[in-house]
């Protein structure tokens, strides 16, 4: 097995009741680079997303076949889902900070698998939010409330709080579909910093920013992965016809 | 009829009915007050309901009086609902106190009496003891029944006088303390709001947490939905009968506060559940996502996210509780009782204010005092509104910014 792959999938269906969402999903996904899918919505790429850490359990519905390979275990085997959520963190498409202090949202983690010492506390708090480029403009307030945030120092604290668990991935769904365009600038050069440390995997629906950010890139359209290719390949010469349209706009 | 006619007439209705409901609301509450008013003060707050006789012992000693006639003619602390001047007032060196005659007459006794009227600053009664040794305090409108043994009954004001001026020495003083208030229905209700929240909150609250976070949506989860909306609406009689059957003669704990407080507790379970079920669906589920998702487990994510999110809605359910329990009368009355005290322990029984006003209106007959204890209940009921509100907005997690 290639040890640059972190995540394997092997004809990965996925049922939501009756309504097969995944239509025998092969991915392998290299460590240290960003991986970005993309595909008109309800194609299932937010789903596929999901599964990685196992999102998809709160959904009573949900049914799965076929393996999901992390380093070389298989996430809905005997693997603990805790364990794997520390290991491959998530950023939403909604920012949702907690309604903590800044501080309290970055130490809740951390806090929650037992870390209780103030100083290794503090220090972890700094350096993510150092990591996550939002120190400087929260540093004099970390005890407000994350609520007074805007909505792009939100979804940074938010990311934040998932390096504060020093993850190995960081599952990002839409993560500036909220935001306006100067957020969103910032949040991409983010992920450019970030990658030398983490394998980042986004669902986006700007293939601009798909383009602008990521190393490969996989086309999803009705549950199947149309094309996975490097992503300059996808967006100038891609094989399948279906990706050319959506590239181009013809559809989607 | 024109559309615009049509449109005044439907607003006049509206207007009409919103009248009649505030006025409504306004007579009763006017009503109550102007009844019940005059007789709510100091001492109907603070004294027991029932008279209670005690023996003083007091070490006699001449005191002067020290203010001048007119002034000590014009103190007449007794209630003059229910008390007639007779005689007096005379003052008497050896106990330091002036006393006078009254007629008494109330619903149900009629006596004359010899009642306190002043008390010098210097006076021994000031220092009275009871046969144990203990202090106890004498009031203005403390009633003297004998002294060493000399009945009082039958006699005038100046033989009275005589009498106890002809004592010397240590002197053991027959005196009732005067009732008609109300301390202990206080006590008694606030025992019982915190008696039954203790423990109708916590299983409220992890009911509610079952419900809207562990159960799978099906039959089980709709169906105890629908006892805990039956339980709400099943008049509380039936609980207090429930209470009397079972707490009171299976499990044998008497009618007690702690059967009371039981039952109230099983009549709030449903209000507890519902208003924090409806609290905890409002938080966000991105909360509980994002907690999930930073490898929290589901009890932490409850207990550190969605709990605090959901605080405001648990205060409003704690808010109505207090509201349920003050007013609580059917089923108070058949599990804790009637009796007008400060209950001892868990086993003794207390009336609450409701079950007070329903004894005294029914009994006794006495509108007055019954009204007197709405204004009280009501007063509560709006201070507890007042301190729920700004406790609820003081640990609101979305509130600060």
């Amino acid at each position: 097995m290639d040890a640059n792959i972190k995540f394997n999938t092997k004809n990965l269906d996925l049922f939501y009741g009756d309504f097969q969402a995944l239509k025998s999903i092969n991915m392998e996904i290299r460590e240290k680079e960003v991986t970005a899918f993309i595909g008109p919505s309800g194609c299932g790429k937010s789903t596929f997303l999901r599964c990685l850490n196992r999102m998809n359990d709160l959904i009573d519905s949900v049914k799965i076949n076929g393996e999901i390979i992390f380093d070389g275990q298989d996430i809905n085997g005997t693997i603990d889902v805790i364990n794997l959520r520390t290991r491959v963190g998530m950023v939403f498409q909604k920012p949702n900070p907690f309604p903590m202090s800044i501080y309290e949202n970055i130490a809740y983690g951390p806090k929650c698998q037992g870390m209780k010492d103030k100083n290794q506390l503090d220090t972890l708090v700094k350096e993510s939010l150092v990591k996550a480029a939002l120190w400087d403009e929260v540093k004099d307030r970390l005890n407000k409330s994350a609520l007074g945030l805007s909505g792009g120092q939100q979804q940074r604290l938010c990311i934040a709080r998932t390096i504060a668990m020093n993850p190995e991935v960081i599952l990002m769904d839409e993560p500036t579909s909220a935001l306006d365009p100067i957020a969103t600038a910032k949040i991409e050069d983010l992920m450019s910093s970030l990658k030398k440390d983490y394998t980042i995997i986004i669902v986006t629906h700007s293939m601009q920013q798909a383009g602008r950010i990521s190393d490969r890139t996989a086309f999803f359209l009705m549950g199947e992965v149309i094309e996975f290719n490097e992503t300059p390949i996808i967006f100038t010469n891609p094989l399948d016809k279906r990706t050319e349209d959506y590239i181009t706009g013809r559809f989607g | 009829m024109g559309r615009k006619a049509k449109d005044v007439l439907v607003k006049g209705i509206i207007y009409l009915a919103t009248g009649i409901t505030l006025s409504v609301l306004l007579f009763i509450v006017g009503f109550i007050f102007v009844k019940g008013i005059g007789l709510v003060n100091w001492d109907f707050l603070t004294r027991d309901y029932n008279e209670k006789v005690v023996y003083a012992f007091v070490e006699s000693n001449d005191v002067p009086l020290n203010i001048d006639e007119e002034t000590l003619n014009g103190k007449n602390p007794y209630d003059k609902r229910y008390e007639t001047a007779i005689e007096g007032p005379i003052y008497v060196e050896n106990i330091g106190a002036a006393i006078a005659k009254v007629a008494y007459k109330n619903h149900s006794t009629e006596r004359e009496q010899f009642v306190i009227t002043y008390i010098e600053k210097d006076s021994p009664l000031k220092s009275a003891i009871d046969s144990t040794g203990k202090s106890i305090t004498i009031g203005c409108d403390y009633i003297l029944q004998s002294i060493n043994g000399n009945d009082f009954a039958g006699l005038t004001l100046e033989e009275v006088a005589t009498t106890i001026a002809d004592e010397s020495g240590e002197l053991k003083i027959k005196i009732v303390q005067p009732g008609g208030g109300i301390k202990s229905n206080i006590i008694t209700t606030l025992y019982m709001v915190l008696l039954s929240l203790i423990v109708a909150l916590p299983l409220g609250i992890f009911g509610a947490i079952y419900l809207t976070e562990y159960a799978k949506p099906g039959r089980l989860v709709n169906a105890i939905r629908f006892a805990a909306e039956c339980l709400a609406g099943i008049p509380s009689i039936i609980f207090g009968l429930f209470g009397m059957a079972f707490f009171v003669v299976a499990l044998n704990f008497q009618i007690s506060l702690i059967s009371g407080s039981l039952t109230v507790a099983i009549i709030l379970l449903p209000v507890i559940i519902r208003s924090t079920e409806e609290a905890l669906k409002t938080v966000p589920m991105a909360f509980r996502e994002g907690s999930l998702a930073l490898g929290a487990t589901k009890l932490q994510t409850i207990f550190k996210v969605v709990l605090p999110c959901a605080v405001p809605g648990i205060a409003t359910a704690v808010l109505l509780s207090i509201g349920r329990v003050v007013g609580e009368s059917a089923a108070l009355l058949l599990t804790a009782g009637t009796v007008a005290q400060i209950p001892g322990t868990l086993f003794s029984p207390g009336s609450t204010l409701t079950v007070q006003a329903y004894y005294v209106a029914k009994e006794e007959g006495n509108i007055e005092l019954a009204c007197a204890i709405g204004i009280v209940i009501i007063v509560i009921v709006i201070v507890l509104n007042i301190l729920s509100r700004i406790t609820s907005d003081k640990l609101d997690v979305f509130n600060k910014k």
